[in-house]
């Protein structure tokens, strides 16, 4: 039992963050920020991991979302003269609730339905953000102040990349754990068949709008670390490029699993920042990566690295598509629930 | 009165080609049951591939607008072989995060050629830029090649799809893929060849649209969306139903523009999509008594 400790999914997360920690010790500035960049993605990716891979619905909204808990945060400052650390939870709760709206029409539409009708609704923020300009100052976007720590003796990008260190950590445990339970189980049992999902007892408005505020709520938490943290907000950075990046992620690191979206937003991030100056280029590389893995890798690299890793686990990792509710789906159900016995039995 | 019949004059042909586009979205949806969207994008590759064509090469209109047709074809059957034929067996919704890639790599590798000359290529109006006077109200001719164009594109699909085999097979393969599969059908062929028709569509709908709207990159996501409304809108599986789709569309955008504030056009397709999808999911003229949503 002690070998595969070493050298799994435990371990692994273990490493990162701690290298995370020690970052600021020999970083410059810019490394600074893009691993400070790096655990907001791992938000981000925690939180569309939780609505897209073990929820299984395929919404387009989360860089919406993500946008409007970083201009809540901001205008509430900019507009109302609040702190950040007053700000910053209020912009996560309005983002949550806003989210969670999404569930209503989730309970109607399925599958492509509801892709379509989330991009729209993401669409339409970003019309907001840009038309609305009284309120979010238009096209340009706005600076924001940046973060007090008159209270601790800490300079201010140290100050907001251990914030976002402590509490990338706090919802990673929070998503390992809440995966693990009843409530995770209930989105994998809704995924794999709404139908006999609901024959189980699992009431679907529930636990769809349970999967849609918590998704949203992470993305609402990176979007008001992200204000503090660039100290300047505008729409183009919540565009659809932006939820491909965070779709990438997922699909890179694998869906329905926590580790994998760890994985996917790490190793994404530094694509992305290696390739910051060319845009063209970062669409081509991130919808290229997107296409590659949907064709040769639909599971990710999670994958691998249950192959080759022994105490890599992956209990409710997904199997199938994107969507499994496609007739045939009955072994991956069985599977997975072999598999979510036998890790049962061994802890 | 004059300003109502100048709205009404515009929606309509602004609507037009908002169904242009939408029967490109819902021929492919007809026959695989997937929305492809980067059908945006393969309209942009056609109007990049018209303007190259057109403006750089120097080849007159009508052979440019027909290469450029046969390029997005050529593209639309490269993406399905690459990128949608394997992912089809893992569900729809898989192909849907592929065709999502696809767009994007459409719109980078359009960035990357055609977005260093300037923002906007402006494309050179084909008919006369002066516009037609009808009683009062005035309309632009090349609104009118558009909407000349629909009309004879909508004739040629249904024509398409009653006189000719191979449309016959592809609403075979839509209503039952298995069943067309056991009758002899290549039914991956038959996909194919619906991806590219689309993207053909797309593709013709780039270069009549170009002397209207300027070419850019980012120019397919916007249109897209609106022929979405419009697909969404007529019930994403009829062909008249996009066409009416279009046309109220632009009606409601060009209401929307002239009684609210110029600003609202954008947010109609939005507000289109989202409650024609959750409130008429079968669309004015989708298919009745099937529940696909």
């Amino acid at each position: 039992m002690t070998l595969p400790v070493l050298v799994g999914n435990r371990s692994f997360l273990a490493l990162l963050f701690g290298v995370l920690l020690a970052l600021p010790a020999f970083a410059n500035q810019y490394t600074l920020f893009v691993g400070n960049l790096m655990l907001l993605y791992i938000i981000l990716a925690l939180g569309l991991n939780i609505l897209v891979g073990f929820a299984g619905l395929l919404a387009f909204a989360n860089a919406a979302i993500y946008g409007i808990g970083a201009y809540g945060t901001a205008l509430l400052q900019v507009h109302l003269g609040w702190s950040f650390w007053a700000a910053a939870p209020v912009g996560a709760v309005l983002a949550m609730l806003i989210g969670t709206l999404l569930a209503f029409p989730a309970l109607r539409l399925s599958g492509i339905f509801l892709a379509l009708a989330t991009l729209a609704f993401a669409q339409a923020t970003q019309w907001v953000l840009w038309h609305w300009q009284s309120v979010t100052f238009g096209a340009g976007g706005f600076r924001v102040p940046p973060p007090d720590f008159g209270w601790i003796p800490v300079k201010q990008d140290y100050g907001i990349y251990f914030v976002s260190w402590a509490v990338t950590l706090g919802l990673l445990l929070f998503t390992w754990r809440i995966m693990r339970s009843r409530i995770g189980r209930a989105f994998v049992a809704m995924r794999d068949g709404e139908i006999a999902a609901q024959s189980l007892g699992i009431d679907l408005l529930t636990y769809k709008a349970m999967a849609f505020a918590l998704s949203s709520f992470y993305a609402g938490v990176a979007g008001a670390l992200y204000s503090g943290l660039l100290g300047f907000v505008s729409p183009e950075a919540f565009d659809l490029f932006q939820m491909i990046i965070q779709k990438a992620m997922i699909v890179v690191g694998g869906l329905g699993s926590v580790v994998g979206s760890v994985l996917g937003a790490a190793l994404l991030v530094y694509v992305m920042e290696v390739l910051r100056e060319f845009k063209s280029t970062q669409e081509i590389v991130f919808g290229a990566l997107l296409i590659a893995f949907m064709v040769f890798q639909p599971h990710g690299l999670v994958v691998f690295m249950k192959r080759w890793l022994p105490g890599w686990e992956e209990p409710l990792h997904l199997a199938g598509g994107v969507q499994s509710t496609a007739p045939g789906h009955d072994t991956s159900v069985a599977g997975a629930t072999s598999k979510e016995h036998a890790s049962a039995e061994r802890t | 009165m004059l300003m109502f019949s100048y709205l009404m004059a515009t929606g309509i042909t602004t609507g037009a080609f908002y169904a242009l586009v939408a029967l490109g979205i819902v021929i492919v949806y007809k026959s695989t049951e997937v929305v492809n969207l980067a059908h945006g994008d393969l309209f942009m590759v056609g109007g990049m591939l018209a303007y190259t064509c057109y403006v750089m090469g120097g080849i007159p209109y009508l052979p440019s607008l027909l290469l450029a047709v046969a390029g997005a074809f050529v593209v639309g059957i490269l993406t399905e072989r690459v990128a949608y034929r394997s992912v089809l067996k893992h569900g729809l919704a898989s192909v849907l995060v592929a065709t999502i890639g696809v767009s994007f790599v459409l719109k980078g590798i359009g960035r990357y050629i055609w977005g260093g000359k300037g923002d906007y290529l402006a494309f050179p109006p084909i008919v006369s830029p002066e516009p037609l006077q009808f009683g009062n109200i005035m309309i632009m001719s090349q609104q009118l090649v558009v909407l000349f164009a629909v009309i004879v594109v909508m004739a040629a699909l249904a024509l398409f799809f009653k006189r000719t085999r191979a449309g016959k097979w592809m609403q075979a393969t839509a209503s039952n893929p298995k069943a067309a599969m056991l009758c002899g059908l290549r039914i991956d062929r038959i996909y194919m060849y619906t991806f590219a028709v689309g993207a053909a569509l797309a593709g013709a709908a780039g270069v009549l649209m170009a002397p209207l709207t300027h070419l850019y990159p980012d120019v397919g996501f916007v249109l897209f969306i609106k022929g979405m409304a419009a697909a969404v809108l007529g019930g994403l599986t009829s062909i008249p139903g996009a066409v009416l789709g279009g046309v109220l569309l632009g009606l409601a955008e060009q209401l929307a523009a002239g009684y609210l504030h110029s600003s609202f056009q954008d947010v109609v397709a939005f507000l289109v999509i989202m409650f024609a999808l959750i409130f008429l999911p079968t669309g004015l003229l989708g298919a009745r008594g099937l529940r696909k949503v």
